[in-house]
C-alpha cells in the first residue's frame, strides 16, 4: 500500500466507517511523503554538466598527452568511488550505489582505453578478467544487488569479448562467474538475482559450445548443472527463478527442432555422441533427483521429460515425432502438477506452453496432407477447442483453489 | 507493517548505509587495487618500448576504409600467413595452438625482420633473432594464418591524413624479454594501386 492510496481513498473509507479520521491521519504519518522531488533538479543539474565534460574529452581525446588521458580516467576511478561513500553515508543510498556502479564502468573502460594507449591489445585475458573480479569484489564488499547484476553482464561481456575478438575462452572468467556469483546467491538467495544469474552463466556455456567447436547438444549438460544447483537451494523461489533459464532454453531448443527439423548447416554439429552424453546427463540428473529428494519436491521431477534426447532420431518425420512427444510430455507434466497444485499461474503457463506445442504438432505434421483453407480452419478449431477446454479446467481448479482457502479461512479462529 | 516500505525492487534492501569499518578497509584496498592495475597496464606498456628488443615488420596494403568504421587499422603483416614447411614442431599444428615464430633480419634490409621458423615451443635464439608469440588461426594444405595480437593499430590524428589511399606499412615492433609486445611506431610506405 502506498501513501497515494490512502490519500485517495481514505476520506471515502472515513465516510464508509471503515476507519476513523484519526486512523486515517495515523496511517498516513506511517508513510512519511518523500521529499525526493526537489532533490532531482540539482541531480539533473549536475549530470548535464557532467555531461558536458565528457563530450569535451571524448571530443580531444585523441589529442591529450598519454599522461594527461591516463591521469583523467584514474581520477574519474577514483572521484565515483568516493562519492559513492560520500552519499552512503550521508544516507543517499540509491545515488551511492549508483556512483560505485559507475566507478566500476570506468573501471573497465580505464583497462580498454589504456590498452590502446599503449598499443597493448594481446591475448592478454588477464586484463579483462579484473574488471569481472573487481565487480564481484564489489558484490560481496557492498551486498548489493545492483552490483551483482551489473558483474553478471559484465562477465558475459568479458567471456563475449574473449571468444569474439581474443579467440580464446576464458575458464578462469567463466569459473569466477559461478562460483564468486553462486555462492553469493546462495548465500542471499534471490528470486532475480537467480535469474539473472542463471542467464550469465548460459550465456557463458554457449560460448564455450561454440568456442571449443563441439556438438551443441553438450550445451544442455552445464544448463542443467545450473539447474540441479536450483534444486539443491533451501530458498523455493530462488531456485525456481535460477531453473527457469535452462528450462527455457532446453524448451526453445526442442521447439525450433520440431518446427524446423535439421538442416544441412547444422546437422553435422547436432548430436553429440550418445553413450557419453546420456552418462554425462544421467550424473546430472542424479545431482538433480538427490537435491529434489533432500528437499521433498520429488515432484519437480518432471521438468527432466524435456531433457529426454529425441534429437538422436534422424530424418525430418521421426524426429519431428519424437520432439514433439517430448515437447507434450513436458507441457502436459506442467499442466497437470499445475492443476494439482492449484497454483493459477502454472495454470497459466502449462495452458500457452500446451497450445504452443499443439500449434506447431498441427502444423508440422499436417501442412503437407490438407488443401490450405482446410489447414487454417481445423487447426483454428482445434485451437479454439482447446484453449476453451484449458481454460474451462483451469476455472474449476480456481474455483476450488478459492473455496478451499475460503473455508480454511472460515475454520481459523477470530483474532 | 514495516515491510513495505522497502520495495521488491529497490536495488539495495540488504545494504546497510554505511560499511562497517573493516569493510570500508577492503574498500579501500580494492579501489587501490584497480588504480594499481590500470597503472601497471600503462608500465608495461613504457616498459616493452623502453627495454624491448626493436624490429620492423612489413605489412600488406592497408585499406583506409577501416578508420571510417572505427579509430583502428587492421593490419596484416607479411608473416601473418606462413608456408606449412616453416613448421618445426613433431605434431601437425591445429587451430589455436600457440606458435613461436622464430624472426631474422632480412640480408637485403637489415632492419627488416622475416620469419626462419615456426615452433610450438619457444625456441632458443641467438644472436640477431627474436621469438614473436602468436596463435594459429587457421590451417591448410601448404600454409598457417597465425595472428600476434599486434593486428589493431589505434590510430593517432596525426597519420590518418596520410591514410587517404591503400598503402603498404612499416611497423616497429618493440618486443619485451619477458614476451609482450606492441607496436610503437607505424610509418607509411608507397601508395598501393
Amino acid at each position: 500500500m502506498s501513501r497515494k492510496v490512502l490519500e485517495t481513498d481514505g476520506p471515502q473509507w472515513v465516510r464508509r466507517g471503515v476507519i476513523t479520521e484519526a486512523q486515517r491521519e495515523q496511517l498516513l504519518a506511517l508513510y512519511p511523503s518523500e521529499a525526493n522531488a526537489i532533490g532531482l533538479l540539482p541531480l539533473l543539474g549536475s549530470l548535464l554538466v557532467l555531461l558536458s565534460a565528457l563530450s569535451v574529452v571524448a571530443a580531444n581525446w585523441q589529442s591529450l598527452p598519454e599522461l594527461l588521458r591516463l591521469g583523467l580516467l584514474l581520477a574519474t576511478l577514483v572521484a565515483a568511488y568516493a562519492g559513492g561513500e560520500y552519499f552512503r553515508r550521508r544516507g543517499n543510498t540509491s545515488l551511492g550505489m549508483g556512483l560505485v556502479a559507475l566507478g566500476l564502468v570506468v573501471f573497465g573502460a580505464s583497462i580498454v582505453l589504456t590498452s590502446q594507449l599503449y598499443q597493448l591489445i594481446g591475448y592478454d585475458l588477464t586484463g579483462l578478467l579484473a574488471w569481472a573480479v573487481a565487480g564481484m569484489g564489489l558484490t560481496w564488499l557492498y551486498r548489493s544487488r545492483l552490483l551483482f547484476l551489473l558483474t553478471v553482464v559484465i562477465s558475459g561481456i568479458v567471456q563475449g569479448y574473449n571468444t569474439g575478438q581474443l579467440g580464446a575462452f576464458s575458464y578462469l572468467t567463466a569459473a569466477g562467474t559461478a562460483l564468486g556469483l553462486g555462492l553469493y546467491w546462495w548465500r542471499r538467495p534471490d528470486a532475480l538475482l537467480g535469474g539473472v544469474l542463471a542467464g550469465g552463466l548460459l550465456w557463458q556455456a554457449a560460448l564455450l559450445i561454440n568456442h571449443l567447436h563441439v556438438k551443441i547438444t553438450w550445451f544442455f549438460i552445464p544448463a542443467m548443472l545450473v539447474y540441479a544447483l536450483g534444486d539443491w537451494q533451501a530458498d523455493r523461489p530462488a531456485g525456481r527463478a535460477l531453473q527457469g533459464p535452462p528450462l527455457a532454453a532446453a524448451f526453445l531448443f526442442t521447439l525450433g527442432l520440431a518446427l524446423f527439423g535439421e538442416s544441412d548447416f547444422y546437422a553435422g554439429q547436432l548430436r553429440a555422441p550418445l553413450v557419453p552424453y546420456l552418462a554425462a546427463l544421467t550424473a546430472v540428473l542424479a545431482l538433480s533427483l538427490v537435491g529434489k529428494q533432500r528437499r521433498g519436491r520429488l515432484g519437480g521431477a518432471t521438468d527432466w521429460l524435456l531433457l529426454l534426447p529425441g534429437f538422436y532420431f534422424t530424418g525430418g518425420l521421426p524426429l519431428a515425432i519424437a520432439t514433439l512427444v517430448v515437447l507434450y510430455a513436458y507441457s502436459g507434466s506442467v499442466l497437470l502438477r499445475a492443476h494439482q497444485e492449484q497454483n493459477p499461474d502454472r495454470v497459466t503457463l502449462g495452458t500457452v506452453l500446451f497450445v504452443l506445442t499443439t500449434a506447431v504438432a498441427y502444423f508440422k505434421l499436417t501442412w503437407g496432407y490438407f488443401d490450405k483453407s482446410l489447414f487454417f480452419l481445423l487447426g483454428g478449431l482445434l485451437l479454439l477447442g482447446l484453449s476453451w477446454w484449458l481454460q474451462r479446467r483451469a476455472a474449476r481448479t480456481l474455483a476450488a483453489a478459492n473455496a478451499a482457502s475460503a473455508s480454511a479461512a472460515s475454520a481459523a479462529p477470530k483474532p | 507493517m514495516t515491510e513495505p516500505f522497502i520495495s521488491d525492487l529497490n536495488p539495495v534492501p540488504a545494504a546497510t548505509p554505511a560499511l562497517p569499518a573493516h569493510h570500508r578497509r577492503w574498500l579501500l584496498w580494492l579501489v587501490a587495487a584497480q588504480v594499481l592495475f590500470v597503472l601497471g597496464v600503462a608500465v608495461a606498456g613504457y616498459a616493452t618500448a623502453a627495454l624491448g628488443r626493436t624490429i620492423t615488420l612489413q605489412t600488406e596494403p592497408v585499406d583506409p576504409r577501416d578508420l571510417l568504421y572505427g579509430d583502428h587499422l587492421r593490419l596484416r603483416y607479411q608473416i601473418s600467413e606462413l608456408p606449412g614447411s616453416l613448421w618445426r614442431g613433431a605434431k601437425q599444428p591445429r587451430r589455436k595452438d600457440a606458435a613461436y615464430v622464430l624472426l631474422e633480419p632480412q640480408p637485403t634490409s637489415a632492419d627488416n625482420y622475416a620469419a626462419v621458423g615456426i615452433y610450438p615451443e619457444a625456441p632458443a635464439t641467438t644472436g640477431q633473432q627474436v621469438v614473436l608469440r602468436g596463435s594459429v588461426q587457421d590451417v591448410w594444405r601448404r600454409g598457417l594464418r597465425l595472428r600476434y595480437g599486434l593486428e589493431r593499430y589505434y590510430v593517432p590524428e596525426t597519420m590518418t591524413r596520410q591514410l587517404r589511399h591503400r598503402r603498404r606499412l612499416r611497423v616497429q615492433v618493440s618486443i619485451a624479454p619477458w614476451g609482450q609486445a606492441r607496436i610503437t611506431q607505424v610509418d607509411t610506405l608507397g601508395v598501393v594501386r
